[in-house]
């Protein structure tokens, strides 16, 4: 006679050798297991890339090769992993997130020379997103300083891409790109002190913060390209305002050669990074968002000419409008003083923040 | 006992807050996570349970919750005997201390884990990772849930008499055979709800977990951690749907642990 207690310890039996085995496929010949270890955002895009990747080094090697993934917010996904998570890949959102595990011993100096565009797998622009026809008529960064108008930017304490955005600000006002405000420096810190002034919400990430929008909170969102797009193609209701001047994102990715040392998985995890800068990761990099870096693909989106076409086809409905005035971090002098200068305990949104939030 | 039919103005305006007050911090949101799982119909939520990270995600949060009550259930019951039979030094401070897990933020808690056993920790583990790994969320579960069975018995061990004990004993009882004969049928109402709100809150932890296991799809990611990740997605059917589920898991359990009272409590009549 079969008691219940016999099959509920079966299944107890079952259900706890199957917890303790990460997923994969049946009877495959030594499969090797790659980490990636993101920032939030991209994970629609590795979506896509992922299997091609796998069909890619089945092809090449015969081997099987099974990815680990795991998405949270970029300084948090990077203190985590120089805090022991072994990941493989790292993909951030930006650069001083890998530099921190440079700085931590974990990945060589020389790992921009790695990859063919510097570092850099995917490109945005800082832009603002308005209600739908844009009622209040705000048409670049000028509209953010009027009275009146709720402001949604994430947190840059907590945020490293939110430090994007306020040096965007910052940076457009001195090329003179925010109306009523001079174009020099004393302009642009009035700038940002009257856009401060009308942020509503502070979110912990930008996705978060892009959320918060989404749900009807505030009348313009300092936010990402790729934010805008990704989320019109899921059916947001929101118009992408492109400034004039404004900055130009670039997200890292990087091999953690500590780790993939340890793991002897380096071929397969520089084949993978390599991989992300090939036409059809590029191309699923563009079709949620994300400015690509590798030009013949940028062609295919309507940053040059035309391309050739591969696995992945390019989605249509996405254009990527030229910038008149686009300008990098190098405007500020690279990461470490752009951050000094600004998000220090010192720095000057530090203050301004402060100076808001006491009033 | 006694019950009194509310007749004042002032015991019957108590009444409409206390339901008041539970409609608006509990069932109001339970009404709303229903609905939004169910705002798309059946499929969605299929759909969400057919994905592989999601029932992982619930086997290791079954299992490791399952193995963290285990483990407080037995150092529980220590820690209560301990405190209540054996007198010595800082056993006041110590018995003050049991309670940490409950003031204590679990995030940073998670963050003195990596601390401890991460890359360069204290404890660094030589061989088997631990955080970042299934068991740095056990260990954050076990963590987080630990006072609740110390809680709950050391009262009831409290108000049996050392003198049961000893009369077992001199009529020949083991230690083991006075605990399953004497102390155990006393404490077990108690321990039961002790291991009962010790596995809620260990399916339930977010915060220490997110720290410490580095959320890898499909190995690392428990049932909350996945909600999170679903609402950041903009996947709402998913994260409402494994949100009810964990809401039935706990109000099964509650249920289970009622109907397993009464049951204690009849045989001993």
């Amino acid at each position: 006679m079969i008691r219940y207690s016999h099959i509920l310890s079966l299944l107890t039996f079952l259900l706890v050798v199957s917890a303790f085995a990460p997923i994969q496929a049946q009877d495959a010949p030594a499969p090797v297991n790659l980490t990636l270890a993101g920032y939030a955002v991209p994970r629609e895009a590795y979506g896509d890339i992922i299997p091609l990747f796998q069909q890619y080094w089945q092809e090449q090697t015969g081997q099987q090769v099974i990815v680990l993934e795991s998405y949270q917010a970029s300084g948090a996904q990077s203190r985590a992993v120089a805090g022991g998570f072994e990941a493989d890949i790292v993909a951030l959102s930006i650069e001083p997130d890998v530099t921190r595990l440079v700085d931590a011993g974990l990945i060589s100096e020389d790992w921009k020379s790695e990859t063919p565009y510097d570092g850099f797998v995917t490109r945005s622009l800082v832009v603002l997103a308005v209600r739908p026809g844009n009622p209040l008529g705000i048409t670049g960064w000028g509209g953010l300083a009027n009275e009146n108008i709720q402001v949604i930017t994430p947190d840059p304490a907590t945020s490293g891409g939110a430090q994007w955005n306020i040096l965007a600000a910052y940076g457009a006002a001195r090329h003179g790109a925010a109306e009523g405000f001079s174009a020099d420096d004393t302009g642009a810190e009035a700038f940002l002190r009257a856009v401060a002034a009308n942020i509503e919400v502070l979110d912990r990430d930008g996705r978060e913060s892009f959320l918060t929008f989404e749900r009807g909170i505030g009348d313009v969102a300092i936010t990402y390209e790729n934010e805008v797009l990704g989320g019109q193609l899921v059916g947001g209701q929101y118009d992408l305002i492109i400034p004039q001047s404004t900055i130009l994102i670039e997200n890292p990715v990087a091999v953690v050669d500590t780790y993939v040392d340890l793991h002897g998985t380096r071929e397969v995890a520089e084949a993978f990074v390599q991989f992300l800068f090939a036409a059809d990761a590029q191309r699923a990099f563009a079709n949620h968002g994300f400015r690509p870096v590798n030009p013949t693909v940028g062609a295919e989106y309507g940053l040059v000419d035309e391309g050739t076409p591969g696995a992945v086809t390019p989605n249509t409905t996405i254009t990527f409008a030229p910038v008149d005035d686009l300008f990098t971090i190098e405007e500020f002098g690279g990461w470490r003083e752009a951050r000094a200068a600004f998000f220090g305990d010192e720095g000057l949104f530090t203050r301004i923040i402060a100076e808001v939030q006491g009033q | 006992m006694r019950e009194i039919t509310p007749r004042s103005p002032i015991a019957i305006l108590l009444i409409v807050i206390v339901i008041g007050y539970a409609a608006i911090l509990f069932i109001a949101p339970l009404v709303a996570v229903v609905q939004g799982a169910f705002a798309g119909g059946l499929e969605p939520i299929l759909n969400t349970f057919r994905d592989p990270s999601v029932v992982h995600a619930f086997q290791v949060t079954l299992v490791l919750s399952g193995a963290a009550v285990a483990i407080n259930a037995i150092l529980g019951l220590t820690t209560a005997w301990v405190l209540t039979r054996h007198r010595f030094r800082g056993r006041k401070l110590f018995d003050t201390l049991v309670d940490i897990p409950f003031v204590f933020s679990p995030v940073i808690a998670g963050y003195a884990m990596i601390v401890l056993f991460g890359r360069d920790g204290w404890l660094a583990p030589p061989l088997v990772p631990i955080v970042f790994a299934l068991p740095g969320i056990l260990l954050a579960k076990v963590f987080v849930s630990l006072p609740f069975v110390v809680r709950e018995v050391q009262p009831v061990l409290q108000t049996i008499a050392p003198e049961q004990e000893e009369a077992a004993a001199t009529i020949g009882a083991g230690s083991f055979t006075t605990f399953r004969r004497v102390i155990l049928p006393e404490i077990r109402t108690a321990l039961l709800y002790g291991v009962v709100l010790t596995f809620a809150r260990a399916i339930g932890e977010f915060g220490a977990v997110a720290v410490v296991s580095g959320n890898i799809e499909g190995y690392t990611e428990t049932a909350t951690s996945y909600v999170y990740r679903a609402l950041n997605d903009r996947s709402t059917v998913g994260a409402y749907s494994v949100s009810v589920t964990l809401c039935l898991l706990s109000i099964g359990i509650l249920v289970l642990m009622s109907s397993l009272r009464r049951r204690l409590n009849e045989q001993e009549r």
